[in-house]
């Protein structure tokens, strides 16, 4: 039996419709897709703030919803925590005051220690203070906290870095990557960044337009040529994960494969992995591996899928993980490539971005 | 020059002045718990007939409080519908006694009471009471630890309000409690009774006057002052 099985019709007013249906086994499963593909109404149908036209919820043995029963559970009586985009912590309580106050209300099924809470997110030094006077990412991990600490059965967190900045982006997804290993608590994350899901998510399911499109193991489900838009943000983006990485002075060299891949760094990070970033039109194709260039990353791989998207084409190529690059219709035919052909992929150093 | 006794308020305004701080509080007190439930209906209710509702609570704003002081005296005298009720259940007669100065100031002050009430449960970011609800608190106890709490400066200035509007209810008290001496005679009341009275009333009102000035302001300053108190860490 799955962990969450999902499957809910309905229909808003304005006319859009959404008609999802998945199951949830993974310990952290992202939904993803571009705003108004529904990602949030299906949060709100899980947690309870939502009543769909048609459709059935299950948690574990428990069931959350079925419309055919009759049967709508209040969102108090729902084990589900929820994480929200702001914050949304209390103003008029200190931050000990928010973080208890799941535990004060809710019957403890799962128990999750209040000063376990306080080392993971390190909120020691905040618990006397009110959330006006905390910073952003001081309010998302009292926030991921006070969750965590009505001892939900599952979490559901509605894109809890996008109003945050990105440096802190990166510290909050640490801190989360530590939640999930900590407590192990199923997490469903919404996101639109490609770069979260592939950190973060075991499985991923892809929205569009109230429509699930795809689903699967974020390398595969992200690399298909399935309808997200090729153009745009949701586009193909490319996140390396390097593990494990040797660090000298001002850079890292870091494992893919049996390959490695040299990156400049400002300051050592704290370890492995590291994840690059860098965008498919940052890649060099070549057919034949070649010497006296600039160019610091030589990658070997091989061609496994074409995408031609209006006057550009995307290839993509297995150099250990699936990296895309994007070329022009002319340097395919001149190439020769087709799925299969072995190629180099030439990397400016100084194009990859670190994300922590 | 005045002679300075007469600076010194007389027996008969001391009265006054006491009846008038009791009436305007326990009509502030008694239409607390009934202001706090409409405005929140008001606010976060979406229901057939809110408009009615709005329009009854609102009467009193814009009708002359003589009329409103009729109204009541047609419904609590002893031969009225709710009157007879009360005198024949419970042997109680409200008119022209102080409970109908009370009821008086209380349905005179109530709209005031409920806007300023509902304006702080609309400030309410409702998605703290979705939060909450989300953490497994039920609909009652989301309304009493976030809602109300954060709505708590409105509620202190809808008191305020209330307080100051019936200290100087007139109108309607002069038709359901009358003018009666110790028992319904208010400031204003006992204003009118001073400015009726010749040949020195005009001259021996002032004081009275100056009175009421400073429980206006008085009643200004301590809600301000709540106000800021609370405030301080909320704001930031």
């Amino acid at each position: 039996m799955s962990l969450l099985s999902f499957q809910c019709r309905h229909r808003y007013p304005g006319g859009f419709e959404l008609d999802v249906a998945f199951e949830v086994d993974h310990p952290v499963t992202s939904l993803f897709g571009p705003s108004g593909s529904g990602k949030t109404s299906v949060l709100a149908a899980i947690a309870g703030f939502l009543y769909p036209t048609s459709g059935a919820v299950r948690l574990g043995d428990q069931t959350l919803l079925d419309t055919a029963a009759g049967l709508h559970l209040p969102p108090e009586q729902r084990r589900v925590g929820v994480v929200f985009q702001e914050h949304l912590l209390f103003p008029h309580m200190t931050v000990e005051a928010n973080l208890r106050y799941g535990q004060k209300h809710r019957r403890q099924r799962r128990s999750v220690s209040m000063d376990r809470v306080v080392e993971v997110l390190q909120v020691g030094a905040l618990l006397g203070r009110y959330p006006g006077k905390l910073s952003g990412g001081e309010r998302q991990r009292v926030a991921i906290g006070r969750a965590l600490l009505s001892g939900p059965e599952l979490l559901l967190m509605d894109e809890p870095l996008a109003s945050l900045d990105r440096a802190l982006k990166t510290r909050i997804l640490t801190y989360l990557e530590r939640v999930v290993t900590e407590w192990g608590i199923p997490t469903l994350f919404v996101t639109h960044s490609q770069a979260e899901v592939r950190r973060l998510a075991h499985w991923v399911i892809v929205l569009k337009q109230g429509r699930v499109v795809a689903d699967g193991r974020p390398d595969e489900a992200l690399s298909r040529p399935e309808p997200l838009g090729w153009k745009n943000s949701m586009g193909p983006a490319n996140l390396l994960r390097l593990d494990p990485v040797e660090f000298h002075e001002g850079h890292a060299h870091g494992r893919i494969g049996d390959q490695s891949l040299y990156v400049p760094l400002e300051e050592t990070p704290a370890g492995a992995p590291l994840f690059v970033q860098f965008t498919p039109i940052d890649v060099i194709v070549c057919r034949h591996d070649v010497h006296g260039v600039s160019a610091r990353n030589h990658l070997l791989g091989r061609v496994c899928q074409i995408v031609p998207v209006e006057k550009a084409v995307f290839v993509a190529i297995d150099v250990g993980q699936i990296l895309w690059a994007e070329v022009t219709p002319e340097a395919v035919t001149e190439l020769a490539l087709e799925p299969g052909s072995e190629v180099t992929c030439l990397l400016k150093a100084h194009s990859l971005h670190v994300v922590e | 020059m005045l002679p300075l006794s007469s600076i010194l308020l007389e027996p008969e305004e001391w009265s006054a002045l006491w009846l008038s701080a009791q009436v305007a509080s326990c009509a502030a007190m008694a239409g607390l718990p009934l202001a706090v439930a409409v405005a929140y209906l008001l606010a976060r209710g979406r229901f057939a007939g809110k408009w009615l509702v709005e329009t009854v609570v609102n009467l009193p704003l814009v009708l002359p409080p003589v009329v409103t002081g009729y109204l009541l005296l047609v419904c609590f005298s002893p031969r009225g519908p709710i009157g007879s009720v009360l005198e024949s259940w419970f042997g109680v007669r409200v008119v022209f006694t102080t409970a109908a100065a009370v009821l008086a100031a209380m349905v005179v002050s109530f709209p005031l009471m409920v806007r300023a009430i509902r304006l702080a449960f609309q400030a309410v970011d409702p998605r703290l009471e979705v939060a909450a609800r989300s953490l497994g608190a039920g609909r009652l106890t989301t309304f009493f630890t976030v809602t109300l709490p954060l709505a708590r400066r409105g509620m202190i200035a809808g008191w305020m309000l209330a307080f100051a509007r019936s200290l100087g209810e007139f109108g309607a008290t002069i038709m359901v409690a009358s003018n009666i001496s110790g028992r319904t005679r208010t400031i204003p009341l006992e204003i009118h009774r001073l400015a009726n009275t010749p040949p020195d009333g005009i001259t021996r009102c002032w004081r009275l006057v100056l009175v009421s000035v400073v429980l206006a302001c008085g009643a200004l300053v301590v809600s301000e002052l709540l106000e800021r108190r609370h405030s301080r860490h909320e704001s930031a």
